[in-house]
């Protein structure tokens, strides 16, 4: 079974935020308003930070892009108290929207912050999308054409997609990826097997120094960043 | 020497007005909820940074209160100790109604409430190393523990209730620190993550109980024109002293842990971030220094005024030092890349107190108090009435209950 897993690399990325629109736009999730936005309720599956160091004339910004971890070790795997999420056989970590309860432990337990809590109804209908992936009984109703609210959600690699490759028999991260790979201008993103040694991804972690964010908590991200 | 207890008469201007008041609270909140049920809980303070707000204070407030009620009246049912036997019956109902409210803030806190039953469905579709589901076993038991000890204590089952009430006790501690361990078992969170915090809930939850408990007896007997004996109240003000004590060691190791070494952002935010005055003048302040002043004063501490003033500084202190672990703990930034984050990803997470949200909570403190009220209406709580109409001597008077009781015992 493979092991899904992103590499970013911080040299290649310009903060032109193009995965987060993307993210939104593959997987319906909800704009809000500058007001939402500021009050933190606005749901982002995949936002770019930037972190500054320095005092101007000689200051450094990198832009970290952060989708979910996809964690082995999970802290909300551990503390969902309705097994709404899960890890799936590839390591990725979903959230199922019709098992949760939307208690938010999982929000707090979360060390890096990339889950939201759906707060309303969706507004807007469901964007143009003309890949519909297959197994919708199998999974459920996905892509939740209209989410409900009051549950929380997050990232999923796109499995719609890798499933959706895998049963056509295409090569995952060469011709299928996650649409925020997909949307990367500068090929900063990469997308694969982490365990498969002939992958792209493997060959450049075995190339190029990199980290994980929060290496201390033992978490075991599924993303990893190249030294910029 | 058996105590009767009577329901209160229940029939003055002053209680009619106090359920009526409290009735339109509970509709309010019926209201409040049915607003942010319809139009997402968007109407309330809580957002992505800070994703437990004043339901979730309100609940492990309460949930510490009747843990502390519940304790408190094992010093009549288990420990058998005489003088408290007047104030048993009302710890274990107390106890009993503010879980209720404790269970219905956390119900409506769910996004989706409808699907509360899942955490009830033990290892088949619950997940049982979260403490949330853990803790159903804890809080269901609790609930069924509490009504039965009630029960045992109404009917005058003196050996049964004191098996039960031992099992309570016990439970009821069971209960507060695994509630304590949802917070301190999170390790990505600088503030909450502790493992002092069990013990440090238990011992808030005995101050808060012990507290909240002498208000409600002073008042229930005071305004049902009872009398308690002023000992009952001044022995309780000295041992919530001592508890008080240990929660302030607690507190202080807890904090010196975080703030020893280097990385101490958490305790650093929370002393001096925008929600220092939660921590400083709440939890700090009105929790512990005011009371241990006043209790640690030789004349205040012996009169009944001053141990009540205390004991409502701690119940209000208790109810910070909740909101200073829930909200400043989850607003602090987490530390996601070293160097400064920039923009709104980077700013300390703000809980706005809204409307609705303080309705709500408002709400479910009435809907325990007007259960309280018509509790006392209609069950037997309270020592009965004496049936002398001028004000006695405290101490003569207890001794007077105890001979009319006598006499009506034969």
């Amino acid at each position: 079974m493979a092991k899904w897993g992103m590499v970013i690399d911080l040299d290649k990325c310009v903060g032109c935020q193009a995965c987060t629109i993307a993210c939104k736009e593959e997987n319906s999730v909800p704009h809000g308003s500058p007001d939402e936005q500021r009050q933190r309720r606005e749901p982002y599956w995949n936002r770019v930070l930037a972190v500054s160091e320095g005092e101007y004339p000689t200051v450094r910004v990198e832009f970290i892009s952060m989708p979910c971890m996809h964690c082995e070790e999970a802290p909300c795997v551990t503390v969902c108290p309705a097994k709404a999420t899960y890890h799936r056989e590839d390591g990725i970590v979903i959230q199922d929207f019709r098992r949760c309860i939307g208690c938010r432990y999982c929000i707090v337990a979360c060390p890096y912050g990339v889950r939201n809590f759906n707060f309303k109804d969706q507004l807007e209908k469901e964007y143009h999308r003309p890949d519909l992936p297959p197994n919708r009984a199998d999974r459920g109703p996905w892509p939740f054409p209209r989410r409900v609210r009051g549950v929380v959600e997050k990232c999923t690699f796109c499995f719609h997609r890798i499933d959706k490759g895998l049963e056509e028999g295409k090569k995952i991260g060469v011709d299928v990826v996650p649409a925020c790979v997909e949307a990367c201008p500068t090929g900063a993103r990469l997308f694969g097997d982490l365990e498969d040694p002939e992958s792209e991804v493997s060959y450049l972690l075995a190339s190029r120094g990199s980290f994980r964010l929060r290496e201390a908590l033992h978490t075991q991200p599924s993303v990893f960043y190249l030294h910029s | 020497m058996d105590i009767t207890f009577a329901p209160i008469e229940g029939k003055s201007r002053a209680y009619r007005i106090m359920v009526v008041v409290l009735g339109v609270m509970v509709a309010i909140m019926i209201i409040s909820y049915l607003v942010a049920y319809l139009s997402g809980y968007q109407v309330w303070g809580i957002n992505n940074a800070v994703p437990w707000g004043q339901l979730i204070t309100f609940d492990i407030y309460f949930i510490g209160l009747s843990a502390g009620a519940i304790v408190v009246s094992g010093l009549s049912y288990v420990l058998g100790r005489e003088e408290y036997k007047p104030i048993g019956r009302i710890a274990v109902f107390l106890g009993l109604l503010i879980f209720a409210g404790a269970m219905v803030c956390v119900l409506v806190d769910l996004g989706r409430p409808e699907k509360f039953w899942r955490l009830f469905m033990y290892g088949y579709l619950n997940n049982m190393t979260s403490m949330f589901a853990l803790n159903s076993i804890w809080y269901g038991g609790y609930i069924l523990l509490m009504v039965v000890y009630l029960w045992l204590a109404i009917e005058n089952k003196k050996r049964l209730a004191m098996i039960v009430g031992t099992i309570d006790v016990l439970w009821a501690v069971g209960v507060h620190s695994f509630t304590g361990a949802i917070f301190g078992l999170i390790a990505a969170r600088d503030i909450l993550f502790s493992p002092l915090k069990p013990f440090e809930f238990i011992t808030a939850a005995l101050t808060s109980g012990t507290a909240l408990l002498t208000v409600v007896v002073a008042a229930a007997f005071k305004f049902s024109n009872r009398n308690l004996d002023k000992k009952v109240i001044l022995s309780l003000g000295s041992l919530l002293r001592y508890i008080i004590i240990v929660l302030l060691v607690m507190i202080f190791f807890d904090k010196l842990t975080h703030g020893y070494f280097p990385h101490r952002e958490g305790v650093l935010f929370l002393f001096t971030g925008p929600y220092w005055w939660v921590f400083w003048c709440f939890q700090i302040g009105m929790g512990i220094v005011l009371p241990l002043i006043i209790l640690f004063h030789r004349r205040a501490s012996k009169t009944v005024k001053g141990v009540i003033i205390a004991c409502i500084s701690v119940v209000i202190g208790v109810l910070g030092e909740r909101a200073a672990l829930v909200i400043p703990g989850t607003a602090q930034v987490q530390p996601l890349y070293p160097g400064n984050i920039e923009g709104i990803w980077g700013t300390a997470g703000s809980f706005p107190i809204t409307f609705w949200e303080t309705m709500l909570s408002l709400g479910i403190v009435a809907l325990v108090a007007l259960l309280f009220v018509l509790g006392l209406k209609f069950l037997d709580l309270l020592p009965a009435a004496e049936k002398v109409k001028e004000p006695v001597l405290v101490e003569e008077a207890s001794e007077e209950v105890a001979a009319t009781e006598a006499a009506e015992n034969e």
